[in-house]
């Protein structure tokens, strides 16, 4: 054996069509629990806001519980843990749900899209609170009901706060899909583990894996500097009125 | 007739309103005077319902609502027969001069983009800004801004103005044109309640002045009885010590 062919480079980028064919279960992965988080994330930060008694000290509750957690080991529990309770229902109601029908890439989506939930919730509530009371006073002042108000004037506003954060959390939510082999799901990263395990080329295949990570990342991070260009105010109107003689 | 019956409010242990009556008749524009924190200001946010007054009773034309126990709908009631112009003017940073003006009669109004655009771009002219509809409150004066929170006001056609301190916020170079505005409006008709500092201003725009001081209004007449012949001599202590400091270049 030859020092040159220590490392096959030329493997590196051979595999990544083969790896590729996995990315749309990545994304899928990835833009469901973001869309889920998004939502239920929205959902706890106005109970907390709100201070809805109970609900409140649950969600306080839930948010300490993910981020004091590890994903992998919430992953395990959502893998165990959601057969287990079906068991028991079938028990406990007579029912017949078959464990072994639910397909790998629902314990994987429960487990992301319930951590990332915690987090966006953060994320969430501080860019909702970030909102300048003044117009919330104005528009609640104009006749609008906390509903109106907060789809037309609190949220327009909190999401330019919140984006670059809520980015890095997608970045994050992205690689953390790799981590979901361990619900059996095929994505990118368990794709490469086997076809690793075909030739024994793991480092060719891991390089392989980091560059697309790396790259889609980049992608991510230019649509959201798109993203946040395009919901900034703009720097100076040139259609109409006298410019230059702006204050 | 708008009539605010036993206002109470506090704060902990602060009491700021200490059981006001106030009746404004239609046209009427009344001045709110007083040194600071006797509660002006939190008259007229309890008339808005933006603070919740312990006891009192606001009546506005045919709607009379029990302000201490107001349900969500009689907020939103009250909030649409009166309009608010804010200190620190409080314009929507996202939206335009335009839009800000629009949004109550979209949204609140329901009036299709048409016939707001229509009546927002009426109440810009009207406060001399319609040039300047496209820009966004950061690319304004505070004046400027000021002025499109009297258009947004107004679009709303309230039965009621309330002015909360218009011009306090403002560099000294700015109050002109916002009084201006407030004149040309209070001439239009609108029954106005304004709470300020700006004496000579109040002299010129007030129809009715009232003296407030630890949450109790203390004197109500004419501009001429209040700053001329005012009945108690803490009125007068306060005007002569007032109109010491009230340098000329800001009369308009």
């Amino acid at each position: 054996m030859e020092a040159k062919d220590l490392f096959d480079i030329k493997m590196v980028f051979s595999n990544i069509p083969d790896i590729l064919r996995f990315l749309p279960v990545t994304m899928e992965l990835a833009v469901g629990a973001m869309i889920f988080s998004l939502v239920f994330g929205l959902l706890i930060a106005l109970i907390r806001m709100k201070r809805i008694r109970v609900l409140s000290q649950i969600a306080v509750l839930f948010i300490s519980v993910i981020r004091g957690t590890p994903i992998l080991v919430q992953l395990y529990v959502t893998y165990y843990g959601i057969p287990m309770f079906l068991k028991y229902l079938n028990i406990k109601n007579g029912t017949a749900y078959n464990v072994n029908n639910v397909p790998g890439i629902i314990y994987a989506f429960v487990a992301l899209a319930i951590n990332e939930s915690a987090f966006n919730a953060e994320i969430i509530r501080a860019s909702l609170q970030s909102v300048d009371k003044g117009q919330i006073e104005a528009a609640h002042s104009l006749g609008m009901t906390y509903f109106q108000v907060l789809r037309r004037i609190i949220l327009p506003e909190a999401i330019e706060v919140a984006l670059p954060s809520l980015g890095n959390s997608f970045i994050g939510l992205i690689k953390g899909t790799s981590l979901a082999f361990t619900c059996a799901v095929v994505e990118m990263t368990a794709q490469g583990r086997i076809i690793a395990g075909r030739n024994f080329r793991y480092f060719e295949v891991y390089c392989s894996l980091a560059i697309i990570y790396w790259v889609i990342t980049i992608i991510i991070e230019r649509i959201i500097k798109l993203l946040e260009k395009k919901m900034a105010i703009p720097e100076q109107i040139v259609e109409t009125g006298k410019e230059g003689d702006v204050a | 007739m708008i009539g605010v019956k036993n206002l109470k409010k506090r704060f902990g242990d602060n009491v700021v309103l200490d059981g006001v009556d106030l009746t404004i008749q239609q046209g009427e524009v009344i001045a709110i005077i007083g040194p600071s924190g006797t509660g002006k200001s939190t008259l007229l946010r309890c008339i808005d319902r933006l603070e919740r007054p312990e006891e009192g009773e606001l009546q506005i034309g045919d709607l009379q609502v029990d302000l201490s126990r107001a349900s969500r709908k009689d907020m939103i009631n009250i909030r649409k027969r009166t309009a608010m112009v804010f200190q620190n003017w409080n314009l929507f940073h996202k939206k335009t001069a335009l839009e800000n003006v629009m949004e109550g009669l979209i949204v609140v109004k329901k009036l299709s983009k048409e016939q707001a655009r229509q009546i927002a771009e009426e109440q810009l002219k009207n406060v001399g800004l319609y040039e300047w509809r496209n820009h966004y409150p950061r690319h304004l004066s505070g004046g400027q801004q000021q002025r499109v929170a009297i258009a947004r006001a107004l679009a709303m056609e309230p039965d009621l103005l309330l002015l909360d301190e218009p011009t306090s916020a403002l560099d000294p170079e700015l109050v002109g044109e916002v009084l201006e505005t407030i004149l040309k409006v209070a001439q239009e008709g609108y029954t106005m309640l304004l709470v300020s500092h700006e004496m000579s201003f109040v002299r010129k725009v007030a129809t009715r002045v009232i003296f407030m001081e630890n949450g109790h209004i203390i004197e109500d007449g004419t501009p001429g009885e209040i700053f001329n012949h005012p009945k108690s001599d803490r009125v007068r202590d306060f005007v002569r010590k007032i109109e010491m400091f009230n340098a000329p270049e800001y009369v308009i």
